[in-house]
């Protein structure tokens, strides 16, 4: 119970005065850079950062942590809306989110992932205040090699990721991890495939091309076609933004399981909340959803959503209880920590109590009052899909060259933005899955990071998935996944062949 | 209407390269006493909150607050390729005075090995602090000693040693010579950061990680790290006072790799200019927040180099790393 007593110590800082206004001017911040593609939460905290230098410890990281946290709401409102997801956790979103909004059910789905990011929320900040630091020392467990072996078992489930068509969905898993290759090889700290551009020595840029491959594409599909995606006509209601009895059951269940996972991926070391938001949203795929998700249901939008949450309060948990960044924002807030004149380590939460738990406290706070401003925004928001097309083009293409613009400071990601916008509308109407490439982009270096280091320190030998523990339970896991359609298969020809003798 | 949607989309892009890309241009020089006259740009190729972010920062703030320049000076924080780009446009750039680039070690090392520039291409200003390294260990140790675990390497067995990129590597290929062994005994796992490296060792996931002293505090007070080797030509001071060097354990030489953090300015930089601005850094380094804020919490060793002695520093520096690849 002692650290009930600490929260309450948390909350009394939390609440005064200077450090609720600065939550809720980190939250609302954090939704309009959520909602803005390309900014995301690693620039977002990055911008402010330097304003920060001045401010009490506290205030500063309550500001950031909201905003941080307040992001993870902000990803999927573009992501429903028009296609474009905010930020990288976002990507899984699009997958349910802009379905479930062209058939008419813009609100719920915005109500959904809202819930839903607040409930995953809200079980990562209890998981992380009550096992904190020892929750912490677990995530060290995971080190190489059980990460990888993490990895290829999120993998066993991207199968239904491919689409209606499997080759063509491999062929762009392959895309995507070529791209990947390109850039600082971060094994051997050596360039590759940079084809003597010293731009391209640092990779092609994330977000910029997810924007690209996402969003540009629909603005060149807009163009070519004004009918694919004709405006919702009437004026959308208050009532009907609001989810149902029904809606609310379905979105539960699903959001309850991810706030675990999620939280739990939040912990590890690297992994982060696109990882989070993939791993919740495959694992969602094994349970049974009312509609098949990628279609526009509520049990995707709830999964990726609650999950991605979750690991940006599970993220903390780390960064507080040792120092030790779960994801690149939280390396920016570490960053901070040391600006203010604060030490992060083992020993913080023992020599500045009022930070540590003011944080966690204040994470509540962000909580409640992102969901409070999401209500009134969301009947606001929708109305975005009223608009004209001939308007919707401009202002689309308007947030893509900004948000590409903002990640890198430069043209750079301008131009990646182009070139994959162009790409991505070659891919869609040839009905080749964006969405594998794009996510092949962000599993794979760290797949392959974790793969070639595990084998640095085993000298190369397969063995060391076996012989640690974890990764040994999280390689049978591997295998019987692997196995199951095989055994099932070869199952229901043994039972139809007896059948027919 | 498709003319007008064209029309837009030219007309948004040409308005965000006018609004993002405007800077600096000319500056005044006069003989003798140059002074910037327009805004100065002083780019860091890390993010906002990384460590060379935080140094220019300080710097900037000092100059602000004790208005040691007339000029507004505006970071820009250029990460493209990696930092190479930000370190070829500043190298290109007009010899104007009005472009500074926040230049490390760290930098140096993958600009070097990755790339065709050299430090020939720039005007060093000064190196304001010198870092070194120290080698630590875990709670469960698979060696009872650092000699060991070198025995063990060099009798064919594998040690494993997390890092982060840039400086560390040079160290690592320094300890390759001096204990005579291979990559493959002597194995070198890079992590993106040292934190990285140090979350890989409290996990017990690699032998010895290589940290910087401020980094690795925290664990070693809390128990969590322990310090095996300091990386100097002699002891650090404070807590760190019992951590033996490389030549204190064993038969080998005292190795060191110091990690050194400077300025620079582009090669068309004439000497009036670059001694302006070694000048204004050097009054930066004298102040009591320089070394409150900055030397005592980075736990770094003061060491101040006006341009002449910086450049003959750095090229030493580079000279070494060249000799390693």
């Amino acid at each position: 119970m002692e650290n009930l007593q600490m929260l309450m110590y948390g909350f009394t800082v939390a609440l005064s005065l200077e450090n609720i206004s600065a939550a809720i001017f980190g939250a609302v911040l954090g939704l309009i850079v959520g909602a803005l593609p390309g900014i995301g939460s690693l620039a977002g905290v990055a911008l402010l950062l330097p304003l920060t230098y001045k401010f009490n410890p506290t205030t500063a990281i309550i500001m950031l942590g909201s905003l941080y946290y307040a992001n993870m709401f902000g990803g999927a409102f573009s992501a429903i809306l028009i296609n474009i997801p905010g930020d990288g956790p976002a990507v899984m979103t699009t997958l349910d989110g802009f379905p479930m909004a062209q058939k008419g059910r813009p609100g719920q789905a915005l109500f959904t992932s809202n819930i839903a990011s607040f409930i995953g929320g809200l079980i990562g900040m209890f998981i992380v205040i009550f096992t904190g630091p020892s929750l912490a020392r677990l995530g060290l467990n995971f080190g190489p090699v059980e990460m990888a072996a993490l990895l290829l078992l999120a993998m066993t489930s991207i199968g239904w990721l491919l689409g209606e068509n499997p080759i063509k969905g491999i062929v762009t898993t392959a895309m995507g991890m070529l791209i990947a290759t390109m850039g600082m090889d971060a094994v051997r700290g050596v360039p590759r495939y940079y084809f003597g551009s010293i731009y391209l020595m640092g990779g092609v840029p994330f977000v910029p091309l997810v924007i690209g491959m996402v969003g540009f594409s629909r603005v060149i599909g807009l163009m070519t076609d004004r009918k694919s995606a004709p405006p919702i006509t009437e004026r959308l209601h208050y009532r009907d933004c609001m989810l149902t009895a029904h809606d609310f059951k379905r979105l539960l269940m699903p959001s309850i399981r991810a706030g675990l996972i999620g939280t739990f991926i939040g912990i590890l070391p690297g992994a982060g909340a696109t990882t989070a938001a993939f791993v919740c949203y495959a694992f969602e795929k094994r349970f049974k959803s009312e509609e098949p998700l990628g279609t526009g249901a509520i049990e995707g939008i709830a999964a990726c959503e609650s999950g991605n949450n979750a690991a940006a309060a599970g993220a903390f948990a780390p960064l507080l209880a040792l120092g030790i960044p779960g994801s690149g924002t939280g390396a920016v807030l570490l960053g901070g920590l040391m600006m203010w004149g604060l030490n992060p380590g083992p020993l913080l939460f023992t020599n500045h109590p009022d930070f540590a738990w003011g944080l966690l406290a204040s994470l509540f706070l962000a909580n409640l009052i992102t969901l409070a401003i999401s209500w009134v925004v969301i009947p606001i928001l929708v109305q975005v899909l009223t608009v004209p097309i001939a308007l919707m083009i401009p202002v689309i293409m308007t947030i893509c060259v900004v948000g590409s613009y903002s990640v890198t400071n430069s043209m750079y990601g301008v131009l990646i933005m182009f070139i994959a916008g162009i790409i991505g509308y070659i891919m869609t109407e040839l009905k080749y899955p964006t969405s594998t490439l794009v996510l092949a982009v962000v599993l794979s270096p760290i797949f392959e990071t974790d793969l070639r280091r595990a084998f640095l320190i085993s000298g190369g030998s397969p063995a060391i998935f076996f012989q640690k523990p974890i990764s040994c339970v999280l390689m049978i896991a591997f295998f019987i996944f692997l196995a199951l359609p095989i055994i099932k298969a070869m199952w229901k020809r043994m039972r139809s062949s007896k059948g027919g003798v | 209407m498709r003319t007008r949607t064209w029309f837009l989309t030219v007309l948004m892009v040409f308005i965000s390269v006018t609004v993002f890309a405007g800077g600096s241009t000319e500056a005044a020089s006069a003989d003798g006493s140059w002074k910037p006259t327009k805004n100065v740009e002083w780019v860091v190729t890390s993010s906002p909150g990384g460590g060379s972010d935080i140094f220019t920062r300080t710097i900037t703030d000092i100059i602000a607050r004790d208005k040691l320049v007339d000029q507004t000076i505006v970071i820009n924080n250029q990460t493209d390729g990696g930092g190479e780009v930000g370190r070829l446009r500043v190298s290109q750039a007009k010899g104007d005075g009005l472009t500074l680039l926040t230049f490390n070690s760290g930098d140096l090392v993958p600009m070097v090995t990755n790339t065709p520039n050299r430090l020939s291409g720039f005007r060093p200003i000064a190196i304001m602090a010198v870092d070194r390294h120290l080698l630590l260990q875990g709670t469960s140790p698979r060696f009872a000693s650092f000699e060991e675990a070198i025995a063990e390497a060099q009798s064919g067995g594998r040690v494993i040693i997390g890092g982060s990129k840039g400086d560390d590597l040079n160290l690592y290929s320094m300890m390759l010579t001096e204990f005579g062994v291979t990559e493959d005994e002597l194995v070198y796992v890079m992590f993106d950061a040292t934190s990285d490296a140090l979350t890989a060792l409290l996990g017990g996931h690699i032998d010895y990680c290589i940290g910087k002293p401020a980094a690795s505090d925290q664990y070693i007070k809390s128990g969590d790290a322990f310090p095996v080797v300091a990386f100097a030509m002699e002891r650090f001071g404070g807590d760190l006072a019992d951590v033996p060097l490389l030549s204190e354990i064993g038969p080998y030489n005292n190795i060191e790799s110091p990690i050194w953090r400077g300025v620079v300015t582009s090669k068309a930089t004439p000497d009036n200019i670059v001694q302006y601005w070694s000048d204004i850094l050097q009054q930066v380094s004298e102040t009591e927040t320089w070394d409150k804020d900055y030397i005592e919490r980075n736990m770094l060793t003061e060491y101040f180099l006006p341009w002449e002695e910086a450049t003959a520093y750095m090229q030493a520096y580079e000279e070494n790393v060249l000799a390693g690849l």
